[in-house]
């Protein structure tokens, strides 16, 4: 049976248990039905992990926070799209432009299809804590849902990128070379998506902040700056 | 007596397929294989070439009619760097938008420029057999690689040109991506020098360290690329290290709205 032949919503478990060789066979081959099953898996699994995710603050927030999880993993994707295709021969992995894309929209359908089914654990959790208000400061619980969704988010990302480095390594032949790819897209990838987040938030939200798309700061100053001026205010 | 048991027949053999890993450069010889002989006739051709097989653009470059590819590479390194300084000019917007790729692009062209002989003399004294064509067409194939790269970059330097105030945070972005491409620019380069027989790397290496130097003092010669200011060139003379040096004393100073 022919790679295009076995496009179903069944073949998502395929990427999930990892079967380099058939992976290998789908990114070879250009399916624009294949790209518009995976990009509906983003949607639908970033986007309800999102709508968990944002839920506690209000069920706007959760719309929003549906919307945008998903934003984040398309647009970096598709904005080093260019960068990660020439990266891979320039470090040993003779690929199309296409297979890159291919294999790393590939990891962020596993990671997003994790976050699917992770999303009703996560409204419980959500459901089962007190309500985020301005009137109960309840930081423990906030610190204690912040964290989980830090390690849901973790695990999704880690089984994504080693699925990731056995595609890679099945396409490549050489571990080494695939490691050496992988680090380089990752490199790229959370340097866009860090900055990328930090323009799209909140995602939890802030009680006493309102809900909103965007923070009216959206565009000042970047993630890294934050970053650098936290530390600086630390070692002060 | 006839065999009951005849041994079956050994089936062919399947090969597994050729994984796409790039060659080791250097173990072999230049056009051993036959797709390096391959002519490369325009500039899509040119850019895929010098991605994927490097050896190939090496061994065009020691045809003759190599003068065409190193037009064709010294045509994308313009044509990408016009599009990088587009992008670069986006933080300040107005008349940077078509300053800051004037600049970049004639700072870029200017530098390979002002390079190319002592390129050639290091080359030569070496060891290295080639000539000056070839020499021209490494450094245009640096270039062309440098700036395909930094196409790639562009749409995350975008992205950090609209959200961010900060010229020393922009001036570092930019650094580090130019520093990224150039490196696997010098590394084409290298790789070129070392399939001309030449004794010695030390001369390139001396060189390398020459070209980022200048390179690095054109963009304080050329400034401002990023801020504003009244005049399209600097009127006061700066080394490059203390023209940062300024720039990260004084960030308020230093923001886009500012002259520098």
């Amino acid at each position: 049976m022919g790679a295009l032949d076995e496009l179903s919503p069944r073949e998502i478990s395929v990427l999930l248990r990892g079967e380099p060789e058939r992976i290998a066979a789908w990114t070879g081959q250009w399916s624009a039905r294949r790209l518009a099953l995976h990009v509906v898996v983003i949607i639908v699994g970033a986007g309800f992990y999102g709508a968990a995710m944002g839920w506690w603050r209000d069920p706007q927030q959760a719309l929003f926070t549906a919307l945008k999880f998903p934003l984040i993993i398309l647009l970096t994707s598709a904005a080093n799209a260019l960068l990660n295709a020439m990266l891979a021969p320039l470090l040993g992995l003779n690929i199309p432009f296409r297979q890159s894309f291919s294999a790393i929209l590939t990891s962020f359908v596993i990671a997003a299809a994790i976050l699917g089914a992770f999303s009703p654990l996560m409204a419980f959790l959500i459901w089962n804590a007190p309500p985020m208000s301005s009137a109960t400061p309840s930081e423990s619980t906030y610190n204690f849902i912040k964290l989980t969704q830090v390690a849901v988010i973790a695990f999704a990302g880690v089984t994504g990128n080693v699925r990731l480095l056995q595609l890679l390594s099945r396409l490549g032949g050489c571990r080494a070379v695939a490691r050496r790819v992988l680090f380089a897209w990752l490199a790229g990838n959370l340097f866009l998506g860090s900055q990328l987040s930090w323009i799209l938030r909140p995602f939890i939200g802030s009680p006493s902040l309102p809900v909103e798309f965007f923070r009216a700061t959206a565009l000042h100053g970047n993630f890294y700056e934050n970053v650098f001026h936290s530390l600086l205010q630390l070692l002060q | 007596m006839n065999n009951q048991n005849p041994i079956p027949p050994i089936p062919p053999q399947v090969l597994p397929p050729i994984p796409p890993v790039m060659p080791v450069s250097g173990s072999r010889s230049l056009g051993d294989d036959p797709s390096e002989r391959v002519a490369i006739p325009n500039v899509i051709v040119a850019i895929e070439a010098i991605l994927r097989q490097p050896r190939r653009v090496i061994f065009q470059l020691r045809q003759p009619g190599a003068g065409r590819l190193i037009a064709a590479m010294l045509f994308v390194s313009v044509v990408c760097s016009l599009i990088y300084g587009v992008v670069a000019g986006t933080f300040s917007g107005g008349m940077q938008l078509w300053a800051a790729p004037v600049k970049i692009a004639a700072g870029l062209m200017i530098s390979a420029l002002i390079c190319l002989p002592s390129l050639y003399i290091f080359a030569c004294l070496g060891g290295s057999q080639a000539r000056l064509v070839e020499v021209s067409g490494l450094l245009a194939g640096l270039l062309m690689l440098m700036t395909t790269l930094l196409i790639g970059f562009a749409p995350v330097a975008w992205i950090f040109s609209q959200s961010t105030e900060s010229l020393a945070w922009m001036g570092t972005l930019h650094l580090i991506f130019w520093f990224i491409a150039t490196c696997f620019g010098l590394r084409f380069l290298e790789a070129g020098f070392s399939h001309s027989n030449a004794r010695s790397l030390a001369g390139f290496r001396t060189w390398v360290v020459i070209f980022l130097l200048v390179a690095l003092q054109m963009t304080t010669a050329l400034r401002p690329i990023l801020g504003t200011a009244k005049t399209f060139l600097p009127t006061e003379k700066k080394f490059f290290l203390a023209h940062w040096g300024d720039c990260l004393k004084a960030p308020d100073e230093a923001s886009k709205s500012e002259s520098r």
